[in-house]
């Protein structure tokens, strides 16, 4: 990485400078800075999720149903009484194991399967295996499952407060049942809902910190690597314990995400506020 | 959902089979200089990346090396997420009823006390020490029951870990394989030392392989046997390990 | 083995390592909400630099996942240890596990706490507060007297929330921190069980079954000393739950 400046601008900078460039950029850097799309991509695609299941979650636990009712309930209150980082093992661990039990019902051989009995996958063939982005893709969706239940309850909270009154002028209007969810009460749902979503969107940025739990090696993992004290020649530079620093940079990044966050969901509900009757409302 | 669940077990088996082709080989990337991430690439390296890649060129296979945490990683392998194990890993019979080694591609090597410079203990009376190893390992196994009852015994996820709880004095020894040990002591500058009695653990250092896996286990064994016969591990041996007592280690026997 | 036996072997396996979660939520639930109390106090003061700090605080906090606060403040009480703790000779009991754990556990929950309790400040009605005044009461009085029930009462459900928020996040402790002597909590152990049979259903359905029993004591005794708070108060006075931390 350090060839590509010019020789002139390393004389000026000295040697000194130049030998921190050079170590801040070598491929164990270089590795912890790309590894950042991990997070990036977990907190994105684990709030897509969660808001699907927020929106799934939501229309169970409001609906008239009682069969769908009651799912939907233990649903939203399961994640009040079990950790986030109990779904987040073990819904991988759960998906792989359901998968590998479904293919060992066609591939494995009686045989096979009572040579292995008792131990898991029933026989060698059923086994898959998960590349690293096929994890990602799974700790994604258990995001979502965890934080799909904050959401909704968020989004049904949301749906009680839009305003009877547009709902009955709507139908007023002659607008059919589904019109009515689809064109008046969904739309006005969202500026009720965005500071509860914002809320659970700084739950997923938090909770991308445990992706190393699921042997992905993201920033965490990397970080602890890079501080990690190292005394042998061979692998380069030889230092003492340099963890806390490395630690910090991740504290200032997560801190830094919220930041930006927070001014991104600060103007979203501006823009959606624009022109609805409620308190802190744009006009 | 039906046939997109049947598509999607379709699409798994297919790419299942697909990559049964590659041999994943993993390991820790954490016990210089067994194997680390190297500084420069970013990438692992080690004595043993550079066996792997010798090995799966002499058995004909198409190798990558992956790295887990040393923890998890049998209970990973079995799972079938890779191959094999190859992780400074000692042939130990608790292990074999999990999982199957080849031969051992490393002599027996006696694990050894690392403590910070002019630290005194006694050996035959320790007590109310902090002693810390590498939870899983052989060593955690020893220390727990020979030093468990009168010392505290900290586990660490990793070495390096452990390396910097001995440096800021939050534990008073660390045991661990002399082949790793000897290597930290070479690059601490004087600053670490070894004391006390060596202690004769562990089997020697094998591929580690899911049970029943006859067929990459005696490919393994046979490029293991050849590179023993031809010098050319012993060579590997000495260029990694360099403070290795002097003389054949697996060459002609 | 039937699935009663499978469960019960579970449940006896795992009742010490939930007495350690249960300890952590225990040795930092009370340090944090004193300390709550003096930052959330900080945060509205007139004084700038000092509400200035009391936020930077929370914000920083509340920012950063505690996954990171656990990996961060035990390196760096690490770092400090042979010029600090050594010489003072207490780097025995500020890096072992039982005291850094609930201590980096209790900034962690200050910093949520204090927010709750800033809200709970900021809503004290103004009314009693100018009443209180025109009566001579003093500062001491006013605050003893007002502006502490009133706060407690407005704070108190969100802050049985944040302290089962707190009793998960000790679930993460021992990711991080070094075992000693073999002491697992509750993840360390669904780990190890799963390590042996792979029955992930069966061993993490029963960890899962001892925090939610544990949170649902957590909610009944809180709710109880709610009942008691607002003994004097018409209509319902049952905690309503909120699932984000707040």
């Amino acid at each position: 990485m350090l060839d590509l400046l010019p020789e002139p601008l390393k004389a000026w900078l000295g040697p000194d400078v130049t030998f921190w460039l050079g170590y801040f950029t070598n491929g164990k850097h270089i590795a912890f800075f790309v590894s950042v799309h991990y997070t990036v991509l977990a907190a994105l695609l684990g709030a897509a999720c969660a808001l699907v299941f927020g929106l799934m979650g939501a229309a169970l636990w409001t609906s008239r149903n009682p069969w769908l009712r009651w799912p939907g309930a233990v649903y939203v209150n399961m994640v009040r009484g079990v950790p986030d980082v109990l779904f987040f093992l073990f819904f991988p661990l759960a998906f792989e194991q359901a998968m590998e039990w479904m293919r060992a019902s066609a591939v494995c051989t009686p045989e096979a399967a009572a040579e292995r009995a008792g131990q898991w996958p029933p026989c060698p063939d059923a086994n898959i295996f998960f590349s690293t982005y096929e994890y990602l893709a799974l700790a994604c969706v258990s995001l979502g499952i965890v934080y799909g239940a904050f959401a909704a309850n968020v989004i049904a909270g949301a749906m009680r407060s839009v305003p009877r009154g547009q709902l009955e002028a709507a139908r007023a209007f002659g607008l059919s049942a589904r019109q009515v969810l689809w064109r008046v009460h969904l739309p006005q749902m969202w500026i009720y809902a965005l500071p509860g979503l914002s809320n659970v969107w700084m739950l997923i940025i938090k909770a991308t910190s445990l992706l190393s739990l699921l042997q992905i090696a993201d920033i965490v993992q990397l970080a602890n690597r890079l501080g990690a004290p190292n005394f042998s020649r061979s692998a380069g530079l030889v230092h003492g314990d340099w963890r806390w620093g490395y630690y910090l940079v991740l504290l200032v990044f997560y801190i830094g995400l919220t930041f930006v966050s927070e001014r991104v969901f600060a103007a979203l509900t501006r823009r959606a506020s624009r022109g609805m009757a409620i308190e802190g409302a744009a006009r | 959902m039906k046939k997109l669940m049947i598509a999607a077990t379709a699409l798994l088996m297919l790419g299942g089979l697909a990559q049964a082709a590659t041999v994943r080989v993993a390991t820790e990337g954490a016990y210089p200089p067994w194997n680390y991430i190297d500084d420069a690439t970013g990438k692992p390296a080690g004595f043993e990346i550079d066996l792997a890649a010798e090995l799966c060129k002499r058995a004909g296979v198409e190798c990558e090396v992956v790295t887990n945490a040393w923890d998890s990683i049998i209970p990973n392998l079995v799972a079938g997420n890779y191959d094999a194990i190859m992780a400074g890993m000692s042939i130990t019979d608790e292990r074999k009823q999990t999982i199957d080694f080849t031969q051992n591609y490393y002599p027996p090597d006696p694990s050894v006390y690392m403590v910070r410079k002019g630290t005194a203990l006694d050996f035959a009376a320790i007590s109310g020490k902090n002693i810390g190893v590498q939870g899983g390992t052989i060593q955690a196994g020893y220390v727990k029951e020979n030093f468990g009852a009168a010392n505290t015994v900290k586990e660490y996820d990793t070495a390096d870990n452990a390396l910097a709880d001995l440096n800021a004095g939050n534990v008073d020894a660390i045991l661990a394989d002399g082949g790793y040990v000897r290597d930290i002591i070479a690059g601490s500058n004087g600053a670490l030392e070894i004391i006390g009695p060596d202690v004769k653990i562990g089997g020697g250092v094998g591929v580690g392989l899911r049970k029943g896996d006859a067929e990459l286990g005696g490919k393994l064994n046979a490029a293991i046997d050849a590179m023993k016969k031809d010098g050319s591990l012993d060579a590997l041996i000495i260029k990694w390990f360099p403070d290795m007592a002097p003389g054949p280690i697996f060459a002609g026997n | 083995m039937t699935l009663v036996d499978a469960i019960w072997a579970d449940v006896v396996a795992l009742w010490r390592p939930a007495l350690l979660n249960i300890y952590f939520a225990f040795a930092s639930i009370p340090l944090g909400f004193v300390l709550a109390i003096f930052v959330a106090l900080g945060k509205a003061s007139r004084n700038r630099p000092l509400s200035r700090l009391a936020s930077g605080y929370i914000y920083a906090f509340r920012g950063s996942p505690f996954f990171i606060q656990l990996f961060m403040f035990y390196s760096l009480m690490l770092a400090l240890n042979l010029s600090v703790w050594k010489p003072l000779g207490i780097d025995t009991i500020v890096l072992n596990p039982l005291v850094l754990g609930p201590a980096i556990l209790a900034l962690n929950t200050t910093a949520y706490s204090a927010e709750i309790f800033h809200g709970a400040l900021m809503a004290v009605p103004r009314g009693e507060l100018e009443a209180a005044r025109a009566f001579g009461m003093t500062r001491a009085q006013i605050f003893r007297r007002i502006t502490w029930p009133n706060m407690l009462r407005l704070a108190w459900p969100a802050y049985t929330n944040e302290v089962v928020f707190l009793f998960h996040a000790t679930a993460l402790v021992y990711f991080t921190l070094p075992v000693i002597d073999g002491n697992a909590d509750l993840m360390n152990k669904a780990g190890e069980l799963f390590e042996r049979d792979y029955n992930a259903l069966l061993h993490y359905s029963v960890t899962a079954m001892f925090f939610l029993a544990i949170s649902l004591c957590i909610f009944l005794i809180f709710g109880t000393f709610y009942r008691h708070l607002m003994r004097h108060t018409e209509g319902p006075k049952r905690i309503k739950f909120t699932t984000a931390r707040l």
